[in-house]
């Protein structure tokens, strides 16, 4: 059985692939439903490999577990210099075990969700075929055991993300967000080429194994380089700051896509990645405090702007950031156990937040402005049920499944000595609990239904089921760790042998879970008292704090720095290279060209004037000079000069 | 029975095309323009039949049947055109219709 599941490795990457290729190839000739079945399917499959191969896995010793780490090869990378031979090798370790059943589990359950909420869209078919090559590319990334196939994966999902953040390709503000994401992620697949490229003029390899087992020889200086061009590509993925713009402007795509892409799965790659180069970071200091401190001012950042928006899933893309800085912020600190398993709990229930803001979306045929819902507990109570458990499980409440691995990164902060990183969790912990209940109260209660959109009932079973599941996962996702009792680290204990710090979550600090605990209660209840028991308290303050809220609603006016910073010079110099150098300098070469040929046209225009005697005449003429040159003149020439 | 020399061939071909020239120069009706051309044509032919036999080498021989058929097409194409512009216009003088002119 064992062999079985580690033969069938490589089947998981497959299945996606060729699920992804028969659709676009076949998906035209077949029923729409075929489409979204095979989508299912090939990720059903996938998943169903992944945890087969888990059961292998995880009750391994560490010992076996290295053994199989990089036993799966491939192929060989070709036509590179002979002294870089890359190999294509599948990484099968506890971490990226970890990431293929989220991204496995999570994926199927969106994909099933998907069958009836992109039902009405005319290009179901596609919708499908991208899902699945963004798994694939995904599951590329985590399984690849060395830098290259890494940045491939890591450039495939950012071209799937491209291509399902423009999915409403007629929408020109998708387009828009489109490109913005793409060009922001590209930034961070150029961070990680110079990481390759240092690591290859230190190491001589870019594979896991040859770069973390010579770290000691690399020096310093040079590490603490690697660490932070890795950096960048992980703050572009995973929209840390300061190339965080990209993510709330991504939610034009379809929702179960922001839900699987831009929540679950693909912006944590930049928590795997720095994970995955924990041995970097242990040993340069400077880049992981870097990592840290990126982590921890993103959450704090991403929290405040998520207080004021008004779009739903704007909402929750902020706070998608916030979390995520959690996530980097414990990795950044040491403490990669603790990111991993917010990771987890995360995918959990941003992707439940994220179905449940879908649902309502359907059922309000598109609106996602939250002053035009309001009352929606009656009309829509399963989502929202299921919206409150997402949102008091991101709140940190015991026992959901934030409050564990959300108290784990606080704790493991404290402990590890960022005293400000630790008040910056610890206020975005009070500000999340406030701004995912401001968005329950506007959206579910808070007296009348405010919008003009009809309210469809929610039937489809498709689309409760997976979100049924992924609420009671967001309710026990947490207790894998549990006070003295820590299931994950220990999993997770063969990948993060080396860290310099123990990884373990069992040392529970009672007091300060209680303490964030209370801060969060404090934020649900002023967010009570705002939106539901006395409106007028939030309508004082916004007139109060214009200043504020202004900077808040426009997200600390980043896109505006980055417009006149970086767009606008290139804008206004391309604008002048088209008006000065293109009209004086470009066109003119053509131009003169141009005036030339017609001038020697005009010239031998004469000639043709039409009257064939002339013609006629010019001929004779030519042939009696040719005629004359040769029997005089040539041939004469040739007779004086022979002897 | 004394051979005619080649030199005399080559001076009768020789008078026939100018003939032939200054025809097509000097006319200016299409058809008698063609005529002078075909004149051309066979003192080309001339001059070639009259090597061929000089050198006895049936090339030149073959090479005037060639401007023959060749000639005849011409002519077939020219007389074409001709009887066009017969029907477009009155008279068919060359010199009027300049109008092709590039």
């Amino acid at each position: 059985m064992a062999d079985f599941f580690l033969g069938a490795v490589p089947l998981i990457l497959l299945f996606p692939l060729v699920g992804a290729a028969t659709i676009a190839l076949f998906g035209p000739y077949v029923q729409r439903s075929a489409s979204a079945f095979i989508g299912c399917l090939s990720i059903g499959l996938s998943f169903l490999l992944t945890v087969g191969t888990s059961f292998v896995i995880f009750p391994l010793s560490p010992a076996q577990q290295t053994l199989y780490t990089h036993s799966k090869f491939v192929g060989y990378w070709a036509h590179l210099p002979p002294d870089l031979i890359i190999g294509f090798r599948l990484l099968i370790d506890p971490l990226s075990l970890l990431w293929m059943l989220i991204i496995t589990g999570v994926g199927l359950l969106i994909h099933v969700y998907s069958v009836s909420y992109m039902a009405s869209d005319k290009n179901y078919r596609t919708f499908f075929a991208y899902m699945n090559l963004f798994v694939f590319t995904m599951l590329l990334l985590v399984m690849a055991d060395n830098f290259l196939w890494l940045l491939v994966g890591w450039g495939g999902v950012g071209l799937a993300s491209y291509l399902l953040i423009g999915f409403y390709y007629d929408r020109p503000v998708a387009v828009l967000a489109a490109r913005k994401a793409l060009i922001m992620n590209v930034i961070g697949d150029v961070g990680i080429m110079l990481a390759m490229f240092l690591m290859y003029a230190h190491v001589g390899s870019v594979s896991y194994q040859n770069v973390f087992g010579h770290v000691a020889t690399i020096g310093t200086s040079a590490l603490t380089w690697i660490g932070v061009w890795l950096l960048l590509g992980a703050v572009a993925k995973s929209a840390q700051l300061p190339l965080q713009t990209w993510l709330p402007d991504a939610m034009e795509g379809p929702t179960p896509v922001s839900a699987l892409i831009h929540a679950a799965t693909m912006v944590t790659a930049g928590v795997y990645l720095i994970a995955r180069a924990h041995p970097i970071y242990d040993n340069a200091p400077a880049a992981a405090e870097l990592v840290a401190v990126v982590g921890g001012v993103t959450a704090l950042f991403a929290a405040t702007i998520g207080c004021v928006q008004y779009d739903i899933k704007r909402v929750l893309a902020y706070s998608t950031m916030s979390q995520i800085g959690y996530m980097m912020l414990a990795v950044g600190a040491g403490a990669f156990a603790a990111g991993a398993f917010h990771f987890m709990t995360h995918a959990f229930f941003k992707a439940l937040l994220f179905m449940s803001a879908g649902i309502v979306i359907h059922a309000l045929g598109g609106e996602q402005d939250i002053r035009k819902m309001g009352g929606l507990a009656t009309r829509l109570p399963f989502a929202y049920w299921t919206f409150l458990v997402g949102a008091v499980a991101i709140a940190g409440i015991f026992p959901f499944a934030g409050f564990f691995s959300k108290d784990a990164i606080i704790d493991a902060v404290l402990k590890l000595h960022h005293p400000y990183l630790f008040v910056f969790t610890v206020v975005a912990a009070g500000l999340t609990a406030f701004y995912m209940f401001r968005l329950v109260f506007l959206t579910f209660l808070t007296g009348a239904y405010r919008g003009d959109h009809e309210v469809h009932a929610e039937t489809e079973r498709t689309m409760t089921v997976p979100v049924a599941i992924l609420a009671v996962l967001s309710l026990i996702g947490g207790w894998i760790v549990l006070p003295h009792h820590d299931e994950l680290s220990f999993l997770l204990r063969s990948t993060f042998a080396d860290a310099p710090f123990p990884q373990s979550m069992a040392d529970f600090n009672g007091w300060l879970s209680f303490g964030v605990l209370l801060i969060a209660l404090a934020g649900i209840a002023f967010a009570w008292v705002a939106y539901q028991w006395r409106p007028q308290i939030a309508a004082a303050l916004h007139r109060s704090l214009g200043g504020v809220h202004a900077l808040l609603t426009n997200a600390y006016y980043f896109d505006t720095i980055y417009h006149w910073l970086f767009e606008w010079p290139v804008l206004a110099l391309a604008q002048w290279l088209r008006d000065a150098f293109e009209v004086d300098a470009v066109d003119a070469l053509p131009a003169l060209a141009l005036r030339a040929g017609a001038y020697f046209g005009s010239l031998s225009n004469r000639w043709e004037t039409g009257y064939l005697r002339r013609y006629g005449l010019t001929f004779v003429v030519g042939a009696a000079l040719l005629l004359f040159i040769y029997l005089f003149v040539a041939h004469g020439a040739t007779a004086g000069a022979a002897p | 029975m004394p051979q005619v020399p080649l030199n005399l061939y080559l001076e009768l071909s020789a008078v026939l095309f100018i003939i032939g020239v200054i025809g097509f120069l000097l006319r200016r009706n299409p058809i008698t323009m063609l005529m002078a051309i075909e004149l051309m044509w066979n003192a080309g032919n001339l001059a070639f039949i009259a090597f061929a036999r000089n050198f006895i080498d049936m090339s030149g021989q073959v090479f005037a049947f060639l401007v023959i058929t060749v000639a005849a097409a011409e002519a077939a194409i020219a007389l074409a055109i001709v009887v066009m512009v017969f029907r477009r216009r009155e008279n068919a003088d060359v010199d009027d219709i300049s109008v092709m002119r590039g």
